[in-house]
């Protein structure tokens, strides 16, 4: 018989030699298997391969374009591409605005206090089943990675910013549904409380007890997944979803290297302009 | 939290304007995207619906066919192998970043900024880049290889893991480190001894969530050719076999709950 403490410390143990077992296994699996691709690294042929890559990535090596001009040292290229930058900015902007509206649509209902009556309102069965539902759909959503939520999505919609920002927007709305249900029923239940026994109404008790609360730290989670949106608009890209990700690969196969390199650095401007702006508008919602 | 405390009266001006400035920003955002977006020529291309109707079907139900749950469990065990491969090495490169990062080490003073300034930029320049650009960047550097996966992963995961330790242990109340250093601990003992126990379950949880989201990256590598879920999902959608799909979107949710569930008790485990 053990007592309680000693059972958690024992699962967390476990949990920790279990990890590390799985490590061990898992590096030898991977350093011993066919395709590793360790003798390459260590004869020194992929690095000769990768410095290769990197001398016309920058184009000192311009055997590959037959000495035309450096993609990223032309100006015109500049402006063909600043279209797609434009598109990959915009898809990312139309993905975070879809899941933040499909968040303020069905957040309430999956917090355990809401859903239960705790915060007033109706204890019913249906709210129940809803909470259970919708918390099913923030895991699924969640964890379906955007890629596949893309590879799936171009199979019913037309190429272009829409499948892409959908696909994005889905994942997205897990991770922020959930997050921002937790933040409702680790709120503070005092004011909701106080308007309910003031006799407010369930609007009023939303509008003036739950919204102010919650409102500011949605906002944030929603700016920080804005961050990580942007870096990944390139990737939905990859399955023809427009943007900067699409020609990205296309240059790849086409060994246009130095047009590789020119998207790279939209891309890196584009992923600082995010960050910079929404580190401002996170400032702007702290203001108090 | 920031909206119901009273503003200090000098600040209410500031605050409403500050307030209206930033739903306009937002609503303006919001009606910007979602106007720009060619509604008109055809959302839904030609015979869309029919596929999304076959692939709703395709639910009911999903293929379990001993030959296919094989075919299943080998590209589990690949996304897992790559994943826990990866968030080993981004551990074991992340934490030391993070630690030199967050200044935690040496004594205050200009040289210990510049340090920390210099690993946080360095952090911030890993993980600016997204794991499938690095994968397609280094397939085509290094060749196609395991070990590339697991490299393209690894280096914006000890980007983000990094910059969150430092984050961490930069955020600890400064009152029990106080203590320890007029004992006469070294910053390093500080940090052994003070820092690090005070943010563990912290740092433990958000490594648990940063293997989540390894095990999803590590299936999107198929995107570059190497095997594992996404590969096959890649394989079922284009021959159109979508109760295939379903099977294996199933085992990837699974696979993520569980770490989720995982990782709660070990935290909770620890907490109580």
């Amino acid at each position: 018989m053990k007592l309680p403490s000693e059972r958690r410390i024992s699962f967390v143990k476990g949990s920790f030699y279990g990890f590390l077992v799985l490590t061990v296994i898992s590096w030898i699996y991977i350093l011993a298997g066919s395709e590793s691709g360790i003798e390459d690294f260590l004869s020194g042929r992929a690095w000769r391969n990768a410095g290769g890559f990197l001398k016309q990535l920058i184009g000192i090596d311009d055997s590959l374009t037959g000495g035309a001009q450096l993609a990223f040292l032309d100006l015109g290229r500049w402006i063909e591409t600043a279209k797609l930058a434009y598109q990959t900015l915009l898809m990312s902007v139309l993905a975070i605005s879809l899941a933040g509206v499909a968040v303020l649509l069905t957040f309430l209902p999956a917090a355990r206090n809401v859903s239960n009556g705790d915060l007033g309102g109706m204890p019913l069965p249906a709210l129940g089943v809803l909470y259970h539902l919708l918390r099913f759909i923030f895991a699924f959503t969640r964890a379906v990675p955007e890629l596949v939520w893309a590879m799936l999505i171009v199979f019913f919609l037309s190429p272009g910013v829409l499948p892409g920002a959908i696909a994005l927007a889905l994942h997205n709305y897990g991770i922020v549904g959930r997050l921002s249900a937790e933040v409702v029923e680790n709120m503070d239940p005092g004011p909701a409380r106080s308007l309910r026994s003031a006799g407010a109404s369930n609007l009023q008790m939303l509008a003036y007890g739950i919204i102010p609360q919650t409102m500011p730290q949605f906002l944030t989670y929603l700016l920080y997944r804005w961050e990580v949106v942007i870096r990944t608009t390139v990737v939905v890209g990859f399955v023809n979803a427009g943007g900067l990700g699409r020609e990205f690969r296309l240059s790849l196969s086409f060994f246009q290297y130095t047009d590789v390199a020119l998207l790279i650095m939209w891309y890196l401007i584009l992923v600082v302009a995010v960050d910079v702006l929404s580190t401002v508008l996170r400032k702007m919602i702290r203001v108090d | 939290m920031i909206w119901t405390g009273p503003p200090s009266l000098r600040g209410v001006g500031r605050f409403v304007e500050t307030r209206r400035l930033l739903s306009l920003v937002l609503i303006g955002a919001l009606v910007w995207s979602v106007a720009s977006v060619g509604w008109g020529d055809g959302v839904i291309h030609t015979g869309g619906s029919d596929a999304l109707k076959a692939f709703i079907l395709g639910l009911f139900p999903p293929e379990i066919s001993p030959d296919f749950l094989k075919v299943v469990v080998a590209a589990t065990w690949q996304t897992l192998v790559h994943a826990v491969a990866a968030i080993t090495l981004a551990i074991v490169v992340g934490l030391p970043l993070g630690i030199v990062a967050s200044g935690a080490l040496g004594s205050p003073g200009r040289a210990r900024l510049a340090v920390a300034g210099t690993f946080r930029f360095g952090l911030a320049v890993m993980r600016s880049i997204h794991e499938l650009v690095w994968a397609m960047l280094f397939v085509t550097a290094f060749g196609l290889s395991s070990i590339a996966v697991v490299l393209a992963i690894a280096i914006p995961y000890a980007g983000i893991l990094g910059r969150i330790y430092s984050e961490l242990l930069n955020d600890v109340p400064d009152a029990p480190l106080a203590g320890l250093r007029s004992s006469g601990a070294s910053p390093a003992r500080v940090l052994l001894y003070g820092r690090i126990p005070m943010v563990f379950t912290d740092i433990l949880g958000y490594t648990f969530y940063r293997f989540e989201c390894a095990l999803r990256a590590a299936a999107i590598m198929s995107f570059v050719g190497i095997r594992g879920l996404g590969f096959e999902i890649q394989m079922s959608l284009h021959d159109l076999r979508f109760n295939e799909v379903w099977t294996l979107l199933l085992v990837l949710v699974g696979l993520v709950l569980l770490v989720d569930y995982w990782s709660g008790r070990v935290r909770r485990n620890i907490q109580s």
